[in-house]
Order: structure tokens, then sequence, then C-alpha cells
């Protein structure tokens, strides 16, 4: 049988894409009202996308994963060698006007992949093959992004491996283990692989005032941005932080501050309530499942979402140093949003089939 | 029947991640709240002393240099005052101030802030060449006018002057076009307008950095964000001679005219002077409405290029190119002769000779030193229109010479053909008459008779003139001239400037060979004397010619407007020049020249 849509988690989507475009349409005026009518035509596609994706019924889900991931796979190397650069990332294909970043898809069929391969397998905790073979189906697709490189996108296929890693019931001397190479392989990057603009990144969070026009620029006018918001904000239109452009990034990564610069801490507050709503409703999706892979499925959604809207609000706020990491759904970019789209219909087809199993 | 599998595990450790999700989205805003509730007002106060600006950091355009090095355009530094409009607490006292400087009109002023372009944090260049009094009363006045800020500059300089005004050019504001097309170009940059400037401009323009500072609420600077640094523009040598520049200026003075000289080995120009010329630095800087009044209502138009594009009668000069033509197609041979006698009907109308009283006997070289005019009525005659057409165009006459400078004028070759094509009229007989000796439909500009006259004395090839070097050497048509009549026709040209009857005698003491000619800008009536005509129907006066005679090192093709005969005004003229040409200083003879 099959339920209705959840309502809530289409209210939290609407409300949050709606804040973002009226954050568009404010900073319309410094970066092009083009990038407007493109992320209101994006809105609208990737809102249908939801709703079509949410009646398609979940077994079919776990059936083309495997097809979906090579799929994703293959579009991942095509775009090392064909695709368009753009400030020293080769991650764009060109289609006409459009570009779609590959990249943001295959994150997706990722988590179709991964979701599959766990809800076939029974029983719980993970022998140490098991934990190798999940790390490997996120690693191909993280290393080739990494190709491209694009860090910041990379860094997002994290949480999924992690969440994967949790839900599937790794023993607790393997985490303890994972969190001591983790932390090996920090200070081994600190000293080989970081460089030293990322370094001065990650220093800047620890000493705010190191370098307030260098490095620390951008995270002091965010910050700047989101502290002149106050209260009740100084209304949509009239940031000066965001309309004179000393806010960089002002419609993607730092989209955010905008936002808390027109609304304010009431405008900013909701729309922390609009992701918190929309994390529960996909959480309460997976609580409810009846069958394992949707409950995995949504978990890793829920768990990447809620990645990048904590690290994309941490570095927003000044807590985390700047990762070029996307706010889902707000900040401007169509391949972002339409993945994200596709990825909440998956979660919405696990609701409404929530009492089969498989 | 299936059995149930048991999902509690999996459900409970999803659950703690939605728990622990929640907990950090807690901490998030718990720090919105301390941004901005608590420290709201500190934050408020940065936002309002934050000024970020995007200051230009001028780019040095290259240098030309003349063929020996001589600097013909420089850049001076100079300081110029900015504005940025959208820190300004009030605009119209701001521009109020400005204009109080002495910088533009307040009115004028306003139109262009109010139309400036979307970027709004680029500054606007409201000054340029400031002097050190009004540097200074922008300085005292910082704290005032933040808004206002005084940064150094460039300003274009061309140490001749005038002399080079046309052939070196000078540059003029980017056009809104131009801006609209490359989204990267400065507002206030300049771009190079005519002459070589143009010609080479994007040789000669390097990229125009920028800088992003934050400056305090009283526009102190307080820290660099960004810096792209500028990268200068290259230098260029060009094939133009200053000296002989200069000297082209001096001589020609205040009559206008036209000199053109090139190295008729590989078309090197040496000389292109367009008299009278105007100062060019007036468009270095803002030119003021009076200088451009001044400029564009001067009834001698000195912005016309006249050497490129002012198209004059040929007159005589284009004798030796249908004497050639003549002699190759085999319709007259050098000693074929014509009794001149002033006057000659043809077609039905009489044709008369410059020399009332007549030449008597004329054959080939006689033509050529004293250029009867009879002689060549009847060789046009012989050789027919289409013929002198096709030769001229061998020549180069009638098509621009691609020396690559802008608006060059392609000139005209009259032919049946062409008046029906383009005049829409039949073509009358009578007129091939007038082509025969450069009058009538026929049309060219200083540097295509240099360019003519040029492969009269290298030989047989027509170089194509230029005054930056191609690296890939110098294009040449080979025109295939017999050597034997090629030798008869300069032998004539020699006899112009060295026979007893030449018409350009006051040439003599040079190694000089060439040509005279008067060209009509009215035909002159029965009885009518042209000394008689008011000075803006006077004839234009050339002269054309090579020096040394042997080893010809230039070609000269000069022409004053309205200056009367070309043996009595050009030669003279033109033998100041060639003789500094040639190293030597030869006050010329005087007027030894006839009238043609």
């Amino acid at each position: 049988m099959e339920h209705r849509i959840d309502a809530w988690l289409i209210l939290a989507v609407a409300g949050i894409l709606g804040a973002s475009l009226v954050t568009q349409n404010a900073v319309a005026g410094v970066v092009g009202p083009q990038l407007l009518a493109r992320q209101l035509l994006w809105a609208c596609a990737g809102m249908l996308t939801l709703l079509a994706l949410s009646r398609v019924r979940l077994d079919l889900y776990a059936r083309v994963a495997p097809l979906v991931y090579l799929i994703g796979l293959a579009a991942l190397v095509a775009v090392l060698f064909f695709g368009e650069i753009r400030s020293g990332t080769r991650g764009w294909f060109a289609l006409g006007p459009l570009t779609i970043q590959p990249s943001e898809f295959a994150r997706v069929a990722t988590i179709l992949m991964v979701a599959a391969w766990l809800g076939r397998r029974s029983g719980s905790g993970l022998s140490a093959k098991e934990a190798a073979v999940l790390v490997a189906l996120v690693g191909a697709a993280a290393g080739l992004v990494a190709l491209e490189p694009d860090l910041g996108v990379t860094v997002t296929y994290l949480p999924v491996a992690v969440a994967a890693l949790w839900i599937g019931g790794l023993p607790r001397r393997a985490w303890i283990g994972l969190v001591a190479l983790g932390i090996l392989v920090g200070v081994f990057a600190w000293h080989t692989v970081l460089k030293d603009f990322q370094k001065e990144r990650v220093m800047t969070v620890l000493d705010p005032e190191r370098d307030p026009y260098g490095v620390g620029y951008q995270v002091r006018q965010s910050k700047i941005a989101v502290g002149a918001g106050g209260l009740a904000g100084q209304g949509v239109g009239h940031g000066s932080q965001s309309l004179l452009r000393f806010l960089p990034a002002q419609h993607t990564d730092f989209a955010f501050a905008v936002w808390a610069e027109a609304t304010g801490f009431v405008g900013a507050t909701g729309l922390l309530l609009a992701y918190a709503l929309l994390l529960y409703r996909i959480g309460m999706a997976a609580v409810v499942a009846e069958n394992r892979f949707g409950l995995v499925l949504a978990v890793l959604v829920c768990a990447w979402l809620a990645f990048q809207v904590v690290v994309n609000l941490g570095m927003v706020l000044g807590l985390l140093p700047t990762t070029g990491i996307t706010l889902p759904l707000f900040s401007y970019g169509g391949s972002s949003l339409l993945s994200t789209c596709a990825a909440l219909g998956a979660v919405q087809s696990v609701w409404r089939h929530r009492l089969v199993n498989q | 029947m299936e059995i149930r599998e048991d999902l509690g595990p999996v459900r409970r450790r999803s659950m703690m991640m939605l728990l622990a999700i929640f907990l950090v989205l807690g901490a998030l805003h718990f720090r919105m709240a301390q941004l901005q509730l608590i420290e709201g007002v500190h934050w408020r106060q940065m936002a309002e002393n934050n000024r970020l600006r995007r200051l230009p950091l001028a780019a040095v355009r290259g240098r030309i240099y003349d063929r020996r090095g001589q600097v013909l355009a420089d850049n001076l530094p100079a300081w110029n005052l900015l504005l940025f409009p959208d820190e300004a607490r009030n605009l119209n006292e701001t521009v109020l101030f400005v204009a109080d400087l002495g910088i533009g009109g307040a009115a004028s002023l306003h139109d262009r802030v109010n139309k400036r372009s979307v970027d709004r944090l680029a500054p606007m260049v409201v000054g340029e060449n400031l002097d050190w009094n009004q540097v200074a009363r922008v300085r005292s006045h910082q704290s005032d006018h933040p808004e206002l800020s005084i940064v150094a500059g460039f300003r274009r300089h061309y140490p001749l002057g005038p002399a080079v005004a046309h052939a070196v050019g000078h540059l003029r504001m980017v056009s809104e076009e131009e801006l609209v097309a490359n989204p990267r170009l400065d507002p206030n940059s300049r771009v190079g307008a005519i002459g070589v400037e143009a010609l080479a401009d994007d040789f000669l323009t390097g990229r125009t950095g920028e800088r992003w500072v934050v400056v305090s609420a009283v526009g102190r600077q307080l820290g660099v964000v960004r810096e792209i640094s500028s990268t200068s523009g290259k230098d260029l040598a060009v094939t133009l001679d200053a000296d002989l520049q200069r000297v082209a200026a001096q001589a020609m003075g205040e009559r206008g005219g036209a000199v053109a000289a090139i190295d008729p080995n590989n078309g090197a120009v040496r000389i292109l002077y367009s008299a009278p010329s105007f100062n060019p630095e007036l468009f270095s800087g803002k030119l003021s409405t009076e200088d451009w009044n001044e400029l564009s209502n001067d009834p001698r138009l000195p912005l016309q290029d006249r050497c490129l594009q002012g198209t004059y009668p040929p007159g005589s000069t284009i004798k030796p190119f249908l004497a050639l033509a003549a002699l190759t197609e085999g319709v007259v041979t050098p000693d074929w002769s014509v009794h001149c006698s002033g006057g000659v009907v043809l077609h039905g109308h009489r044709f008369r000779c410059w020399r009332r009283g007549g030449h008597g006997k004329v054959n080939l070289l006689r033509s050529l030193e004293a250029s009867c005019d009879i002689y060549y009525y009847q060789l046009g005659q012989r050789l027919g229109i289409d013929r002198m057409a096709g030769w001229l165009e061998a020549f180069g006459f009638g098509r621009r010479t691609g020396v690559g400078l802008p608006s060059e004028a392609s000139g005209l070759i009259g032919s049946p053909e062409w008046s029906r094509r383009v005049r829409g009229t039949p073509w009358y007989p009578g007129e091939a008459v007038s082509v025969s000796i450069g009058q009538g439909p026929v049309l060219a500009t200083a540097l295509q008779l240099a360019r003519g006259f040029a492969a009269l004395a290298n030989g047989g090839r027509l170089v194509t003139p230029h005054v930056v070097v191609n690296p890939e050497g110098a294009d040449s048509i080979d025109l295939n001239l017999d050597p034997a009549l090629l030798e008869q026709v300069k032998s004539g040209l020699e006899l112009v400037v060295h026979g007893d009857q030449g018409t350009a005698r006051s040439l003599a003491a040079l190694p000089v060979a060439g040509k005279t000619g008067t060209a009509q800008v009215v035909r002159l009536q029965e009885g009518v004397d042209s000394a008689d005509l008011a000075p803006h129907l006077q004839h234009h006066a050339w002269f054309v010619g090579w020096a040394p005679i042997d080893d010809p090192q230039i070609v000269i093709a000069l022409v004053v407007e309205h200056g009367g005969g070309g043996g009595s005004i050009a030669a003279p003229t033109a033998s100041i020049i060639l003789s500094a040409a040639l190293g030597e200083n030869v006050d010329p003879a005087p007027g030894q020249g006839q009238e043609r």
C-alpha cells in the first residue's frame, strides 16, 4: 500500500527554496538578474523532480541502483576528459546554456548503491571485508571527484561513508581505530598535503583577527554581515554588507550570510528551523520504514544533508574553516538543487512505501 | 511466509545519529544568537565603518620609437582624481567641490555620475593630470571627502607633437560598444584612436590590474584584500623617421597638404605628415569642449589625415605610368613624336596644353621633361581607357596600399565599367582625354603615388608600404616590366630635375629623379589665368620623386593643397625634405621651376 507524501517535508523544502529566491533576488543587482531567473527555473524543476520520484516504487530504486551507480562513475570519468574547466576544476559538462556538475548527481547514485548493498545483507555487525567494500564503493566516486580536483564536493562524500559504517554496525573497537587513524591522517596531511592557504584558513578559525584583510577576510566579512543583521535584520535588499559586495560568493557559499543580514536573528532562526524540520522528517522516514533498504537510504541522505548544512553554517558563522561547501537547496546552483531534490524524492518513496517489506 | 527481519538495532543507531545532528544544529543556533543578539551592535558598527574599494592599477602603455630609437610616444606620470560615488554622503556637494577645483563643469559631472555603469565598486575618474595645487586641495579636504582619492596614473606624451600627430596617432576614451563587447575593459581606459596607436593597439596596451582595499570611514586605507598586478604593454619600433617628420612639418609650414615618403626597396614608410596638423596630446587627457570645438570647426580641417584619406587628382605625376604602359603595349615607341602647338581638338572639344605657346616637336623624353599635355592626350587615345585603367591598377592605384593604418582611402580610377556601376551615367570619350593627364575621374593619395614611383625606382616591384615591420618579411609584387623601356621612362624623370627644360629644376642640386604635377581644382575657362583664381580654387601642387637616382633610398610624394604649380611650389618644398634625407644641407635653388 502507498501512503501520502509527507506534507511537512514539502513545507520545509518550499520554505527553504522561497527564502533562497528572496536572497537571490536581493543580490541580483550585484551578481546579475539572470541568476535569479535560472534559480527560479531550477527550483520549479526540483520540486517536480521530487514529486515525480516520490511516486516511483521503492524496490525499483534498489534494483536500478547498480546501474545508476555505474552511470555515475562513467560520468565522473567522462568529465575528466570532456569537462569544462572553471577556476581550475574540470567538473562541468556544458549543454548549450546549461552546465551540469556530475559530481553532485554521482553522490546520489553512490547513496543508492550503498543503501542497496546494505539493504541486501542481514544480521548486525560489519566484518572487516564488508566495511572495506562500503569504503570502496564511496571511495571510488569520491576519488574521481578528487581528481577534478573538486575538494569541496569530495568532502561531502565523507558523511555518506561514515553514516554507512555507522548504520551497518561497525564494532566499537573499529571506531576507536578509525578515529585514531583519522587523527594520524590529519596530522600527516597538515604537514604534507595541505597548502599554506588551507592551513591559514584553519588557523583563522582559531584566531579570527589573524589576517583580517587576507585569508581571514571572507570569514570576517561574513561574521560582520550576520552580526549586523541583529534581531530583526536590515530588511531585504538593504544589507550594506551584502549589497556593496563586501561579501564574497554572496549567492553561493555565503548566501546564508545575506539572508541573516537582511532578516536578522528572526529570519535566520526560521531558516535553521526549516532545515531542522527537513532533517527531522527525513529521519522519521528512516525510523518508520519497515525495510532495511529504505531505512538506510533515508539515513544516508539525512547524514549527507546534515553535514552540508552544518559545515556551511559553521563557515558562515565563523566556527569552521572556509571549504566551499554550499548550503543545500539555498545556495545558487542547478546541479546541487536538482540532485538534492532527487534524493529527497527517493526519501519520499521510502515514506510512501514504509510498510512494504521487500 | 516471509520472516520480518529485526530492524531494531539499525533504528536505534539512526535515532542516535538524528539526536547528534540536532545537538549540532542547536549549537549553531546558539552561535547565531551570540553574533546577532549579543554582539550585534559591535558588528553593525563594523559594517558601517567597512568600505571596500577596487582601485585600478594603471598599466603602462608601450612606447613607440622611430627607426633610430627616438621616442615618438611616451608616458608621463600624472595624478588622477577618483570618485567613489556610492560612498559620497552628499553627491551634490562633492560634485561642486570637484568643479571648484577647476576640473570640468558641475553639470557634465552630474551627468556622468548618473550614467555610470552597474559596477558600483568601481571608481570613476573625474579628473586627470591634476597639478600640485589641485592635489593639495583634495588632500587637505580628504576627511570631508573620503569618497575622493588621488591615484597615480600615466598620461600619453608625444615629444614631437604635431609633427607626427596623424601617423603616430592619439588616444580616445574606450567606447560604450567596446565596453559592452569586452566586460574586462576598464571604463576609464583609453585606446588608440588613429595612426600607429590604433594599428598596434593590442600590442601596445597592457592589462590593467586592480587592488581591493578596505578603507576606514574617513578614507584611510586599512588593508589590502587582494591585488592583481598590472602588466605593461610592449614597446614598438616603427619605420618612421622622426627627424624627417620634423623637417617635413617645417617645410610644409602653414600650408595644407600631405607628405608621404617610403623606402622603395621594401616599402618602409619614412614620412607620413599631414598638414595642417594638431597637438595629439589634447587627446591624452580629457578633451575640453573648447579645444574640441576649435579643432573640429577649423576650416582647414587639421584632424583630416591628408596622407591616407586625402585623395587628389594626380595631375602630371600620372604621366610616367601611362608612358610606360604605352611603351609596353607597343602603341608608341620612344622615338614616336607629337607636334605640340598648345592645343588639340579631340571628340569635338579643344584640349589645351598647359603651355599656351606649345612645346613644338615632343618625343617620350621631352614629354616627361617638359610635361607636355598634348603628347599624353594622343598617347591616351592610342592606349584607350581600359588599358590605362588596367595599368594604373597594376601600379596600385584605385585600392588601398595596405599600410594597415585605419581609414585609408582607396582613391579612384575612372573607367567605362566604373561609370556604369558607380556613377550610373555613360562614359564620355572626352573623360579618357582628361584621365591621360591625371585629371577628371582619377584620384590618388600621396601614399599611392609614392608607392607607384617606388615601383619605377626599384626596377618594377610593387612594395607594400608599412609602418610596423612584418616579421615574415615585406611582401611585394613583381610587375614584370621590360628593363629597357623602364630605363627610358626613368631617363625622362631624371631630365625633369636635371634637363634644360625640366619642370623641377629647383631640385637640380640633388641626385633626384621625379615628376611635378599641377592638379586643377576647376577647369580653366578660355582667357582665365590660374593666378586669378580664388585661393580655395587654386591648383594642387605635386612633386613625386626618388633619390639618389641610381641607388634609390627614398621616394617622396608631396602635395600642397591649392598651392599652385608643382614646379614652383611642391618641388622646392620637396627639396628641403630630400636634402635632409640625403644628409646634405642644400638650399633649394630659387624658383627655376616652370609651371608644371
